[in-house]
């Protein structure tokens, strides 16, 4: 088992994001993706469920194991990979390649609180495992990840856009392999705010990083990732932030009682191996 | 890499910039030929999404002329085939797209657009 240390950000959160967040998926590139291919069962069904024609963005889409779906009918819709690390980039533009078979990913080098598109332009939105990376001062770490989420609700469609957001619970299953410290889950008074903690990457013996390889008789480097796991209920109550901010009703088009109302739906929502998700649909009446 | 397709969804993000932020216009750039699969079907359903005069001028900075200036109504086979090429056989691999509005640019290179912006630029 990894032991998972608990931290407290003190230093300026965009130092402490670009040290502990970006700076870490730029070295560990190569290895990270090596570990990270099977797309996770509830997104497969997601992209596989949109209609042909639909374009998308994935924000924070790492390696781009997701760009490639859905598996029955590539090619079928598009989705174009956001992260704010060129090396794992330079992996997702090729992401689904197959020796001799080159295939070429849409990918854009950028932050996931940007906004260079078009306002409601794409059809949807997936946001796997990048929002518990956002960093900031606990007063306002809400702030920053609503916007991100708000992001999200405003990349896409007023009429028919559909978000999926995926984020790591605290609540770990059996096969996960990492173990929480029990003081570290229980300590806050308030059980929806989560937990700060560094999740320590290993690189393999052998593995290649940005700077080189390493050799045996070399200590094996260990980086440090900054999460927030998430309590159970955060991402909910973050989603509706997130939509009230953006001038969002929450629930469905039918609840809304005069025409013209803009919302958005919660569709489902629960816990799949370690990460809590939530799929959300815009609507106006 | 950055295909006209992409290009029609980008806009600039610069703080205050958005009025005639989008299309941005490509500059110095060179472009390279890749052939992909057809699918009628998803150009189709996918076109109501694009501006289309941003397209043509995008495929005239990149040097294709096949597109008429104006959307027709009608989509035959012959034009999905020319849309096929200029939204998913075009890659822009180096070069730069520049804001007309507020002059920022946008990277790009091996493929990746650079859409970061520093600081004291964002909104």
């Amino acid at each position: 088992m990894k032991p998972v240390k608990s931290v407290t950000i003190i230093d300026d959160p965009q130092v402490h994001e670009d040290q502990h967040v970006h700076a870490v998926y730029d070295q560990i590139a190569s290895h990270f993706s090596s570990t990270r291919y099977k797309p996770w069962p509830i997104i497969a069904k997601f992209l596989s469920d949109l209609p042909t024609g639909w374009i998308g963005l994935d924000s924070g889409t790492g390696n781009g194991k997701y760009l490639p779906l859905p598996a029955d009918r590539p090619g079928s819709i598009l989705t174009i990979g956001l992260d704010r690390s060129r090396n794992l980039l330079q992996i997702a533009q090729h992401a689904g390649s197959e020796p001799g078979c080159p295939v070429t990913r849409e990918v854009v080098w950028g932050d996931v609180l940007g906004d260079g598109w078009r306002s409601g332009v794409f059809d949807y939105t997936i946001s796997i495992a990048t929002i518990h990376h956002l960093a900031s001062h606990d007063r306002r770490k809400l702030a920053v990840q609503v916007r991100a989420t708000s992001r999200l609700l405003q990349a896409v469609s007023p009429v028919h856009g559909r978000v999926m957001i995926y984020v790591w619970a605290i609540e770990q299953d059996e096969l996960s392999k990492r173990s929480i410290p029990a003081s570290d889950t229980n300590g806050s008074d308030n059980p929806m705010t989560g937990e700060d903690v560094f999740v320590p990457w290993v690189m393999s013996q052998g593995q290649h990083t940005a700077k080189g390889k390493f050799k045996n008789d070399v200590e094996t480097p260990v980086y440090n990732r900054y999460y927030h796991m998430f309590a159970k209920g955060e991402l909910e109550q973050l989603t509706v932030q997130a939509a009230d901010e953006f001038g969002l009703m929450v629930g469905s088009r039918e609840s809304a009682n005069t025409k013209g109302c803009r919302g958005v739906e919660i569709i489902q929502e629960g816990w799949e191996r370690s990460n809590y998700y939530v799929e959300l649909r815009r609507w106006v009446s | 890499m950055v295909r006209l397709i992409t290009h029609n969804l980008l806009a600039c993000h610069v703080k205050g910039c958005t009025t005639n932020n989008f299309p941005l216009v490509f500059q110095d750039v060179q472009v390279e030929l890749q052939e992909a699969e057809f699918n009628p079907d998803f150009i189709r359903n996918m076109l109501s999404r694009l501006e289309w005069t941003a397209l043509v001028s995008a495929a005239k900075q990149v040097g294709d002329t096949s597109l008429p200036p104006e959307q027709p109504d009608m989509m035959d086979d012959e034009l999905l085939q020319k849309l096929h090429h200029v939204l998913m056989e075009i890659h822009v691999t180096d070069g730069a797209m520049v804001c007309q509005n507020c002059n920022h640019i946008y990277p790009i290179s091996n493929g990746i657009p650079n859409m970061l912006l520093a600081e004291h630029e964002i909104g």
